[in-house]
């Protein structure tokens, strides 16, 4: 028994034109039982940082209390907004702080970079349960059913997708991989960053 | 201690089987049907070759895919093609498909407790001229389907096939349905962006890509003839037409 499989779900984040997509699955489990069908794996730390938490159900709350406190931390000490990338950096040594007894979460992140043009520039990344960042430039995943995220993405995303077309994308993504892992699904949620909105949709998916 | 004595224990194991990785992916359409696979044969992290077929003709009107074991897969088309040439000798004419796919099955039972390691998915018309899809596990147990992937990149293709192919997940346009079979240019493209998808993210999955057609008897190959590289195999132009199409994959 996998203590990254033990309680299922997984999220995924893409890259759009000037927005971007986070989305997870809802369903909490006990190995192969179903417990909750709204447990939700995707946290606003910002006004434009999101955070995935698949993994260990426990760390999914420990973790959120967590860089709820740094971020605060953070942005009272600094009197500034804290940017996406100083995030990731974050989330990276706090998992690499416990890294020989580490929280079973692989983060996803994603938000809005701000440049020094005062624009915002589309940011996701990820790491692994010890915090090894992946700044991809298309999408990232994590949990369960990551493998089939991977295919599906691989073959569905395009570049400089508008907010709409990244949602759809980003939806089918989820749903569909979710629908052939056994620890995934149960519903779904994704949300839509752009420079002056966020998006939230609850998706209809299988609930079997 | 080599004397015989039960004082040492000795322990001795011989593993027969290996996965030499590799994907394979069928699609039925209406009136013909893709089978394709990809090349790469490896073991562990090192590529034995770069170049091992995975697809097989074995009649006008069947083509075999297989995955898993190489060397269980090769000696089952062997003892397959075996068999269909005896039918071939006491009947006359080629097995029907749906023929083929129970002979398989009995096959891969008959071996239950020392199984082929070998992942099937048999695809080509049926006697009424449908375009069909069998898929096998490795002791017979098998499914007439519209779609299946199978192999190293299975869990990477199959879900894009459901979304691509039955069109999970999707809403029909208001008054409009679903189609049930597609086109053979769209199959084809799903296939190679499927096949480019695994290749990607799959280091068991790359360098060519071998895609076989087989076109009903008396129905319009689509334009197939003029996508670039066909090759056509069928020995006589008005029965069931089989046509071979090869693409490159990535090869890190």
């Amino acid at each position: 028994m996998s203590i990254m499989e033990y309680n299922g779900g997984s999220v995924i984040a893409m890259v759009g034109k000037d927005c971007v997509a986070i989305a997870s699955d809802l369903r909490l489990g006990n190995q192969a039982l179903g417990i909750s069908s709204n447990f939700q794996k995707i946290f606003q730390m910002t006004d434009r940082i999101f955070l995935g938490l698949p993994g260990l159900a426990t760390d999914v709350t420990t973790l959120k209390e967590t860089f709820r406190y740094r971020v605060n931390m953070y942005t009272i000490k600094e009197e500034r907004e804290l940017e996406p990338e100083t995030f990731a950096h974050m989330v990276s040594s706090a998992l690499y702080e416990r890294r020989f007894g580490p929280y079973f979460i692989e983060p996803v992140m994603c938000g809005l970079q701000k440049t020094h043009t005062g624009e915002y520039k589309p940011f996701i990344a990820a790491t692994d349960l010890i915090g090894c960042l992946n700044f991809a430039k298309d999408f990232v995943v994590a949990g369960t059913a990551s493998t089939k995220l991977y295919g599906v993405a691989e073959g569905l995303w395009e570049p400089d997708l508008e907010p709409e077309d990244l949602f759809e994308t980003c939806a089918q993504t989820l749903l569909n991989a979710v629908d052939r892992d056994a620890y995934s699904g149960w519903g779904a949620e994704v949300y839509v960053l752009t420079k002056d909105k966020v998006i939230r949709r609850t998706l209809k998916g299988r609930m079997d | 201690m080599p004397d015989g004595s039960f004082a040492h224990p000795q322990q001795r194991q011989f593993n027969p089987y290996t996965d030499n990785g590799g994907t394979i992916l069928a699609i039925a359409g209406a009136d013909f049907t893709v089978i394709a696979g990809d090349t790469r044969q490896s073991e562990g992290y090192s590529i034995q070759t770069r170049y091992a077929p995975k697809v097989f003709r074995l009649t006008d009107r069947a083509v075999l895919a297989v995955n898993g074991f190489a060397a269980d897969g090769n000696m089952f088309v062997k003892k397959v093609k075996q068999r269909l040439e005896w039918y071939r000798h006491a009947h006359a004419k080629d097995m029907p498909l749906r023929a083929i796919a129970r002979l398989i099955q009995t096959m891969l039972y008959a071996q239950r407790f020392f199984p082929y390691y070998v992942y099937n998915i048999l695809g080509g018309i049926e006697e009424d001229g449908s375009g069909a899809v069998y898929s096998f596990d490795p002791v017979g147990s098998y499914e007439r389907e519209a779609c299946r992937a199978a192999g190293a990149a299975q869990s990477l293709v199959q879900p894009f096939l459901d979304n691509q192919i039955y069109f999970k997940n999707q809403k029909a346009a208001p008054g409009t349905s679903h189609p049930t079979h597609l086109p053979l240019s769209d199959v084809l493209s799903i296939v190679i962006d499927s096949f480019t998808s695994a290749t990607e993210r799959h280091i068991e999955v790359g360098d060519g890509l071998e895609i076989y057609v087989v076109v009903a008897r008396g129905r319009s190959p689509q334009g197939i003839e003029g996508i670039r590289g066909v090759q056509e195999l069928s020995a006589q132009p008005n029965g069931d037409r089989t046509f071979i199409l090869r693409r490159e994959l990535k090869k890190d």
